[in-house]
């Protein structure tokens, strides 16, 4: 076992998450408390994958009436036109401005859908205990963890545009349904990648190494 | 504390692993997704009514997803397809009907398409400024279920709410359309529900309803009128503009009222027709059911009399103008202005009050009182009519009955059909006339009398030079001489004059000629004077108060 691939689980130490201080843990399945900062020690987040996968399935079916249900309803001169997200993307683009068309359908729709499928990939290759590309698939994970609290600027802008604009009679915006599952979705997803434990990619290839772990059933 | 006795009879505890749950809570949170969203779609579902086909000639402005169809203004459907029939004939429009009108949607209901027009009824309403075409829909008596129907060219008329249909007989539409409403004192009260041509091609047929409880101020002697758009009327009484409303100014309208002479009727029975007048003052006029033609000659210019100018009596508006014309005398082959009257002596009647009244009118209906009454009017009373200018500003001209005791006697020929009435001559002509008149002066001037005038009297003005000429000639001889020996006298007399200047210069302007020094002290004194002048200048452009109220004590510092 070379010192690159030997995690502290493996040691039988806990890193506290906090202050990342190496410690020998009170009892395996109660590690205990960190003697620096206090943080509530724990060798794997619990039920990490768990959670991940309700919170993943939870905002996949979100995802849908937030793509499906307005997320705005403009009114102008009285005639009410409820938009989606889609409807918005094909707009623009119709209209000409296909740069910004491109913008809103990857922030909007790509990017959920694809942090959906990122994390639903994590989950399944670790519980599969797929190895190899253990260093990639961190690599995507940080890169859904940086990617999602930018997907709250469509809840953002489609908030700002209602509370701006309010020209009644000759024109105003109202919120739909679909901003709220859309907010949800991005909510929902950051929460699950929290809730993820990186260090999970990690165990497939320390098991590997580990013939004990390997004969386990 | 004292230590634990060790007692190796008693039971070690054992630690048992806990038990995690093997569902977590967090399952909660798709679950609770997973049930709103299909909460949401299953609400959508249910409340998704029916799908109906319309079939029109022609999708006048009808666009998928925008065109709604609305019954009672409420929205109870959007078209959310429109394609070309299977012939290419016509035009399927598909619709949604929502849920709640679904139970509308029987065998009998119609569907028509609304066209455009521009509704401002109240500041609330402007959203629907620029609503477009929609879908109109009267609903049905029958109990069976419809899915398939067929639109109507035109709008059926408002079966379903309180309120009576009228129809109107007007010269020309105007800028009517369907929808357009009806004011009663600038209330709306109805709209118009169709228009189309009378049977004869000579008049156009406007159906109104007209909404309880207006419809109960209808009846045999209300007048309607076109109230469309904004009236200016120039006329010899000068601009007047009106409008009803910004609505009847934008999307034109009709207007009714009681004359302020009817009487009380019973409200009109439904589908009564009305004649539908061009504005308001037409409408209300008392109906002249006396009416006389007369016919005047004027020897004059009719420039600016036109058809409907007034004719007054003493001021007072009592008929118009219907004709003007021209009329030949084949005898003298002298052409002179004829313009025909009508006079309606009930409403200068009108104007009396008391037993005036009732006298008045008793005359102006029997047609020998009226002959008679006007009769001794003209020919005891001097009474002639007279072109007289209402605007000098457009030149507008009516015709005014006055009296002139002095006119030459004239008789009425009640004979002819239309009696010819006595002119007198306008004493106002107006500015026209005048600067007419000055040119026909200016062209009657004699040029060739004045050119040889002109010649004389420049003859007379040569020979009158050439007599100056003599006569300096003369002067040269005569009185040149006399003049060089007065200047020689008068060059003496000169220098004596030098002399006693100077003999005055020493006493008055030497050093110390007392003269001098008088003089001195007088400038002095000006000088002084001068000074406290400018002060008290000074003080009064400051204070210029000091002239009333005396200079102000002066404050110590």
């Amino acid at each position: 076992m070379s010192a690159g691939d030997l995690s502290a689980a493996a040691a039988g130490l806990v890193s506290c998450e906090t202050c990342s201080l190496l410690t020998q843990p009170v009892h395996p399945n109660h590690p205990g408390h960190c003697p620096r900062c206090g943080a509530e020690l724990e060798s794997r987040r619990p039920r990490s994958i768990q959670t991940t996968w309700a919170l993943v399935i939870a905002a996949a079916i979100c995802y849908i009436p937030a793509n499906l249900l307005p997320v705005m309803n403009t009114t102008t001169l009285g005639s009410t036109e409820p938009d989606t997200i889609i409807g918005g993307v094909v707009f623009l683009y119709t209209s000409g401005s296909w740069p910004l068309a491109l913008i809103v359908l990857i922030a909007s729709v790509m990017v959920p859908i694809g942090k959906l499928i990122a994390l639903a990939y994590l989950l399944v290759t670790v519980q599969r205990g797929v190895k190899g590309g253990e260093r990639e698939r961190t690599r995507l994970y940080r890169m859904v963890e940086i990617i999602g609290r930018w997907s709250m600027l469509d809840v953002f802008v489609d908030t700002f545009t209602v509370a701006l604009v309010q020209l009644s009679p000759l024109m105003s915006v109202e919120p739909g349904m679909g901003v709220l599952f859309f907010a949800a979705v991005v909510v929902l997803t950051m929460i699950a990648v929290e809730t993820f434990d990186p260090r999970l990619i990690w165990d497939a290839a320390a098991r590997q190494q580990d013939p004990r772990q390997e004969t386990k059933p | 504390m004292t230590e634990p006795a060790a007692h190796p009879t008693l039971p070690q505890a054992t630690v048992v692993p806990k038990k995690h749950r093997r569902i977590s809570v967090v399952w909660i949170i798709p679950i609770l997704a997973a049930v709103v969203a299909i909460g949401i779609a299953v609400q959508r579902i249910l409340s998704e009514g029916p799908a109906i086909t319309i079939v029109f000639k022609a999708a006048q402005g009808i666009e998928a997803g925008k065109t709604f169809i609305k019954y009672k203004d409420v929205n109870i459907g959007t078209v959310t397809a429109v394609q070309l029939t299977e012939d290419y004939s016509k035009v399927t429009v598909t619709a949604k009907i929502t849920k709640s009108a679904a139970g509308l949607m029987v065998d009998d209901a119609q569907f028509w398409v609304v066209e455009p027009r521009i509704t401002l009824s109240g500041v609330s309403g402007l959203g629907t400024l620029l609503s477009g075409n929609y879908i109109g829909f009267a609903a049905g008596k029958s109990g069976k279920t419809q899915r398939d129907y067929t639109g109507l060219d035109v709008p059926p008329s408002l079966t379903g709410q309180p309120g009576r249909k009228f129809t109107l007989k007007a010269a020309r539409l105007g800028s009517l359309g369907i929808g357009a409403p009806v004011y009663y004192h600038s209330l709306e009260a109805g709209q118009v529900i169709a228009y189309q041509l009378a049977p004869d091609g000579k008049a156009v047929d406007v159906d109104i309803f007209v909404n309880a409880p207006y419809d109960k101020y209808v009846n045999s002697e209300t007048r309607f009128w076109n109230a469309s758009g904004v009236d200016v009327t120039l006329g010899a009484s000068g601009v007047q503009v009106r409008t009803e409303s910004l609505v009847a100014l934008v999307a034109g309208g009709l207007a009714f009222d009681a004359p302020p002479f009817a009487t009380v009727a019973q409200p009109a029975t439904a589908k009564t027709v009305f004649t539908l007048f061009a504005d308001q003052p037409s409408a209300l006029k008392q109906p002249d059911a006396v009416a006389q033609h007369y016919v005047l000659y004027f020897n004059e210019s009719l420039r600016g009399l036109s058809v409907g100018a007034p004719v007054t009596l003493l001021g007072l508006p009592g008929g118009e103008v219907t004709e003007v014309g021209l009329d030949l005398d084949a005898a003298t082959q002298k052409l002179r202005g004829r313009v025909e009257i009508v006079s309606y002596p009930e409403r200068l009647v009108g104007r009396l009050t008391g037993q005036q009244l009732v006298t008045a009118e008793a005359i102006a209906h029997s047609i020998q009182q009226r002959r008679a009454f006007f009769q001794r009017l003209v020919e005891q009373k001097g009474m002639r009519a007279q072109l007289q200018s209402g605007n000098l500003l457009t030149g507008q001209l009516y015709v005014a009955f006055d009296f002139f005791p002095d006119a030459k006697p004239a008789r009425i020929d009640w004979k002819q059909d239309k009696p010819v009435l006595p002119v007198a001559l306008s004493t106002l002509p107006n500015l026209e006339a005048k600067v007419g008149s000055i040119l026909t002066k200016l062209d009657k001037l004699q040029y060739a009398e004045i050119g040889a005038d002109l010649r004389k009297a420049l003859a007379s003005f040569d020979k009158t030079m050439q007599e100056t000429n003599t006569m300096l000639a003369h002067i040269d001889t005569d009185v040149t001489p006399e003049l060089k020996s007065a200047i020689a006298e008068f060059r003496r007399a000169t220098a004596s004059a030098d002399k006693a200047i100077k003999h005055t210069d020493a006493t008055l302007l030497g050093p110390d000629a007392p003269g001098q020094q008088e003089l001195r002290d007088a400038m002095q004194e000006f000088t002084r004077a001068a000074r406290s002048l400018r002060i008290l200048t000074d003080y009064l452009e400051r204070h210029p108060e000091a002239l009333i109220r005396g200079k102000a004590e002066e404050e110590n510092p």
